[in-house]
């Protein structure tokens, strides 16, 4: 036997071997990188739900050379020369453009909680109560039209936050610890951005506060998080205590300014009752005599926040101005081309459609299409070395136009009401599953069109790219069975549109 | 044991499959050889397929002799209408009832008189009875394991064995793991190993227990992120490594003509996370099971030639799988290919 002994031996380490799997990426691998512009005009840039770029005011600096300040040099090499291995990998992780880990942790809130309420006993469908956030099924349910307006309202606080920080840095221009003590290492590129006050600070205490309200749930989490991330700032070697202290009083301030803005802007009527969704069903039929139904069992009797295009946009003038001319009529012969489309599909779909369809999905349980879209941003901000004000720039213009683009696509779903292809189609079966709201237009034409628009904008040497997933994501739909052609056109059509929007802001803000 | 194999995997939700069993036992003809192999009954493994199977084929109980070909067609069918949602048991109107067929040929050639190989290829089809998701069809994994016998010894009134296997396993077609319950399996490389150990009374009667280790590779799913307990960056999926573990009584009745077998399984998976509530599951699921079958294996003659199985299962406790239950026949054949 002893020769058969020798193959087990060598299949056994053959196991051994494939057992050292490698790591997967749970986050961004991205470090700290010397940004390409500094943008010290940045503080006169346009604010987007403030009016003076010192509304939130700060004390005026320590001195350079004052013995207070000279404490908090001492202070800060101390913790440097005393920093844990676990304070080293939180300056790692955070870098000195930490909106992007923020925004990652937004994302992967989003995920987290992106889960459709399962039905009771009785058939009927439990919805979150956000007085009562840990109840089955917990608040919020993070779909895509909440996801979007989480982003939009996270982003915009870090981008007023972070105009107010430049203000007051090139006000103060205090020399960041680094400059002041050459004992102090930066952990970081030296980019010589001033640090009165911490525009780190201004972030993590403006995200924290935001998601906090977003996912109220998450309230330890987030808290932890943020305390991790100021330590790290002077760990980092970036700033003194008071640059910390005073970047937090921004973060804090911005924050409740934009919650104020969403506590008021009709999201809490979004998901209504049945008889307010009966009434929208029945304008309808009375309008167009056609209607969606939920096709699950047991059934929905109430869509996906039917009032979502009642929320107030953010530069939008209002949503009928985007509104699409209506669908082709189910039977028509335009619709018959469209279903015979998606029959065709589905008797056979190349491996690549299919790939296109699941790559977009971006379904339940997925930072879906807006945080699809967010991480591309994240990507390219890095990939351009842009300083964090510019990027908190990107990333409020890109989630403002998501959000209103979602929002305008909402009104038109409920406004035609148009019925699914499984219900339009006997017998028609999906790869994907088909979502709780009605048909036109297509949410990821919309969204995806939007953020394209904005990404293009701001990235053009790659707005090609862009313009080109923003066409897959709508082809996705179609691909997986549970958008007709129309809905995709009509929805990129509109998202485009309502980029247009904020881009047209953005162009006047002052920063290009 | 049988042999096992893939077991389970990927669908876990699904899951499904197993019955498969393929289990490469060989058989018969080895009455002729009168010796040592008599009734050895071990076990084999059949990669491949969904499953761990068991009950073991063709072939039962021994090794197939030097020159010998087993040839064996197995179908299982396996439905569930509710499913272990982490440990939770949901009801999905949706899904309706759950089915999942296999078609499995494999197989079975003694390279000498202690060493078998066992090669498999499964057609898997999947479909639900409700909802509007499509079901899929299509050559699942081809399987290549590797059967030894290392220990004979006859103690009191009966005979003492033990066999090990090493089976390897790989996607034999693009399909994707990452649709579940309906993909065709858990579209990752396995490797497996095991230890039989079995004693048989000369009577008839025996006891067979089997311990394995599945190590599962990387499937590769269409999309470049995901949850599981946290966020993934990658289209990237790690398939949990399993422990396998099976206890079986059986005997042979009716001059060896006729074996009978019952048996307690469980498997485990040593990583993954929790299907989420009321979502679908995916290949990074632990997914566990017990489950008791029964299996039956008739030879028309003692020496070779053909052969009938049939199978049932049932799983009595699960994690993040189908509760399936299902049954499974088919036909074996045995000849000598070379002298």
């Amino acid at each position: 036997m002893k020769k058969y002994n020798y193959i087990f031996l060598a299949l056994f380490l053959l196991i051994g071997m494939t057992s050292c799997m490698e790591d997967l990426p749970t986050k961004y691998d991205y470090t700290g990188y010397q940004f390409a512009n500094l943008d010290a005009n940045a503080g006169q840039w346009k604010l987007l739900l403030h009016t003076s770029n010192e509304q939130i005011s700060i004390p005026n600096p320590a001195a350079a050379g004052s013995a207070e300040l000279l404490k908090e040099l001492a202070d800060a090499k101390e913790k440097q020369s005393k920093a844990t291995s676990a304070q080293r990998e939180a300056v790692a992780y955070w870098t000195n453009n930490p909106l992007l880990r923020w925004n990652e942790i937004a994302l992967e809130l989003a995920t987290k909680y992106n889960l459709i309420p399962a039905p009771n006993p009785d058939g009927s469908y439990p919805v979150p109560d956000p007085a009562n956030p840990s109840k089955y099924p917990k608040f919020p349910y993070s779909h895509p039209p909440y996801t979007s307006r989480m982003l939009a309202h996270l982003s915009v606080a870090q981008y007023d936050g972070l105009i107010m920080a430049w203000q007051y840095k090139y006000k103060f221009k205090r020399q960041a610890p680094y400059q002041m003590d050459p004992q102090i290492k930066s952990s970081y590129e030296k980019n010589g951005l001033f640090s009165y006050p911490s525009d780190g600070a201004v972030i993590a205490i403006a995200s924290r506060d935001v998601l906090t309200a977003m996912f109220p749930l998450e309230k330890d989490f987030l808290a932890q998080k943020a305390q991790e991330h100021l330590e790290s700032l002077v760990v980092a070697g970036i700033n003194v205590s008071s640059d910390v202290d005073a970047g937090q009083l921004i973060g804090a301030g911005v924050a409740k300014t934009v919650l104020a803005r969403a506590a008021t802007d009709g999201m809490k009527n979004a998901q209504t009752t049945r008889v307010k969704s009966d009434s929208i069903k029945n304008a309808a039929k009375d309008r167009f005599g056609w209607v969606w139904e939920n096709q699950e069992t047991p059934q929905r009797m109430v869509g996906l926040v039917p009032l979502f295009g009642k929320v107030r946009t953010w530069n939008v003038p209002n949503v009928e101005a985007i509104r699409p001319g209506p669908p082709p009529a189910p039977n028509s012969p335009e619709f018959q081309k469209a279903a015979a489309e998606l029959k065709a599909y589905a008797d056979k779909l190349t491996t690549n459609q299919r790939r296109i369809a699941n790559f977009w999905n971006d379904g339940l349980n997925t930072y879906t299409p807006p945080g699809h879209w967010n991480r591309f941003a994240k990507e390219e901000v890095v990939a351009n070395k842009l300083s964090p004000v510019r990027t908190a720039r990107v990333f409020a213009y890109l989630n403002m136009a998501i959000a209103d683009a979602g929002i305008a696509c909402w009104d038109a779903k409920y406004y035609y009401h148009y019925p699914r292809p499984i219900q339009t189609i006997s017998g028609f079966k999906t790869i994907l599953g088909t979502p709780n709201f009605p048909a036109y237009t297509s949410g990821h034409a919309s969204f995806s069109g939007a953020a394209a628009e904005v990404m293009a904008h701001f990235f053009p040497a790659n707005a090609a790219q862009f313009r080109t997933w923003a066409e897959e994501a709508s082809m996705s739909r179609i691909y997986g069975g549970i958008h007709y052609s129309f809905d995709a056109t009509a929805g990129l059509t509109q998202g485009r549109q309502a980029a247009a929007f904020s881009i047209a802001k953005a162009k006047l803000d002052g920063a290009d | 044991m049988g042999s096992t194999f893939r077991d389970v995997a990927p669908t876990q939700v699904e899951i499904l499959d197993w019955t498969c069993v393929f289990s490469f036992l060989f058989t018969s003809h080895l009455f002729a050889m009168k010796n040592y192999f008599r009734f050895l009954g071990l076990l084999g493994a059949s990669l491949g397929t969904i499953t761990i199977a068991q009950a073991q084929t063709p072939l039962d109980g021994l090794m197939m002799p030097k020159g010998e070909i087993c040839i064996a067609l197995q179908y299982d069918q396996v439905t569930w209408d509710r499913y272990w949602e982490g440990s939770t048991i949901r009801v999905n109107q949706n899904i309706g009832t759950f089915t999942r067929q296999t078609d499995m040929p494999m197989i079975v050639g003694g390279i000498t008189d202690k060493v078998n190989v066992i090669l498999s290829l499964p057609y898997v089809k999947t479909g639900a009875s409700a909802g509007q998701m499509a079901g899929v069809q299509g050559i699942q994994d081809f399987g290549i394991s590797v059967k030894a016998l290392l220990l004979e010894k006859s103690i009191g009134k009966g005979k003492l064995t033990g066999f090990s296997n090493l089976s390897f396993s790989t996607p034999a077609s693009n399909y994707l793991s990452d649709y579940m319950p309906f993909s065709l399996g858990f579209g990752a490389k396995e490797l497996g190993i095991r230890a039989i150990g079995k004693y048989e009374l000369d009577k008839g009667a025996y006891l067979r227990v089997s311990y394995s280790f599945l190590n599962r590779g990387i499937t590769e799913a269409e999309r470049d992120f995901y949850y599981a307990d946290g966020s993934f960056y990658t289209s990237k999926m790690d398939v949990p490594n399993a422990l396998l573990g099976q206890v079986t009584v059986g005997s042979w009745m009716m001059k060896k003509k006729l074996r009978v077998e019952a048996s307690l399984t469980t498997f485990q998976s040593t990583s993954g996370d929790d299907i989420q509530v009321y979502s679908m599951p995916q290949p990074t699921n632990k997914v566990d099971f017990d489950r008791i079958e029964g299996f039956a294996q008739y030879y028309f003659r003692t020496n070779g030639g053909l052969g009938l199985i049939a199978s049932y299962q049932q799983a009595i406790s699960g994690r993040n799988m189908g509760q399936f239950s299902g049954y499974g026949f088919g036909l074996t054949y045995q000849f000598k290919a070379l002298q």
